[in-house]
């Protein structure tokens, strides 16, 4: 299976593992930061809205190294397209293009969707697949291993409903 | 340090854009147990960062010698809904949240959506923390539900 990014071959994943635990390392090693990126959308809101619970301190405090860090994921998608056949704007999405095949607004309006159960869900669970996934299992927190096996089982059936039980449907 | 933070994110960036952790074939592959790529990716990167957090916690402090400091996330209903209700996001965008800034950066137009939803749910959250709170036994508005 290839990359929808260019058809590139990906990484291998023992190769990919150890550079996330590389990088979840580093940032504890050196900065003392446990690697999360969903309080990330809290400190995104909090520079617009003024809600209390925005404006807690862990948000605010966190706010020097959870900015940059974003911003560098932004980077290194934009250096890992450029790098790999060039960048242009894209609307490409392999298997729902092939399966589903909603143009440009369905796909605005499905992404905002899934944004929103992402934002919503990721915040009331207390972190996503890095704080939880990664670092908390990782560091053998339980809170994160009730967390992740909830969002894995829950991934896999929507994924199974959306792909084996509404698309055949729909074909038929 | 803000360098430093930048360039971490960036190689994170990278690997993510690499893996298939940011291609929504790859982690629908995953949930339809057809590609074991990501599972494999999951695995080894939590096998390693164990091993490597117990060394460090034996240090007890940073490169720059810092005391450490790693505070556990809480544990709370929200746990259980929250991460439900991601893995649904997760399926349905075929991102989670590092991925949606990555597929940014690539130039997926349809992520900037994605980006939009996620801000608005987290920003419902905040809104709504204290009616949550008493449905989810969720922790003092100070603390939150767990950083990450």
């Amino acid at each position: 299976m290839s990359l929808i990014l260019h058809g590139l071959p990906p990484l291998h994943w023992a190769l990919a593992g150890v550079g996330i635990a590389g990088v979840t390392l580093a940032l504890l090693l050196l900065a003392n930061r446990r690697l999360g990126i969903s309080t990330g959308f809290e400190d995104l809101c909090s520079l617009a809205l003024p809600l209390p619970y925005l404006q807690r301190a862990a948000v605010t405090v966190g706010r020097e190294w959870r900015l940059p860090l974003l911003a560098g994921l932004v980077v290194g998608g934009f250096l890992s397209a450029a790098l790999g056949g060039g960048w242009h704007l894209t609307w490409a999405l392999g298997l729902f293009d092939r399966a589903i095949g909603l143009g440009p607004a369905g796909k605005l309006a499905w992404m905002f969707v899934g944004g929103l159960f992402i934002g919503f869900g990721t915040r009331l669970a207390g972190g996503c697949t890095s704080g939880h996934g990664i670092f908390g299992l990782a560091n053998l927190e339980l809170p994160s291993m009730v967390t992740t096996l909830c969002f894995l089982g829950a991934g896999i059936v929507t994924t199974q409903i959306v792909y084996r039980v509404f698309v055949p449907l729909v074909a038929l | 340090m803000t360098l430093v933070y930048l360039l971490l994110g960036t190689v994170f960036g990278f690997i993510l854009s690499r893996s298939g952790a940011a291609d929504y074939d790859f982690i629908q592959g995953m949930f339809l147990f057809t590609e074991f790529q990501l599972y494999g990716i999951i695995a080894v990167a939590v096998l390693v960062t164990a091993p490597g957090i117990w060394l460090i916690k034996r240090r007890g402090r940073t490169i720059l010698g810092q005391r450490l400091w790693i505070e556990t996330k809480p544990f709370h209903r929200g746990n259980i809904a929250g991460g439900i209700l991601f893995g649904i996001g997760w399926s349905i965008a075929g991102m989670c949240p590092g991925p949606i800034l990555v597929n940014i950066g690539e130039g997926k137009i349809y992520a900037v959506a994605a980006l939009a939803g996620a801000l608005v749910g987290a920003g419902l959250l905040g809104a709504f923390y204290e009616s949550l709170q008493r449905v989810f036994a969720l922790p003092a508005l100070k603390a939150g539900t767990g950083e990450g």
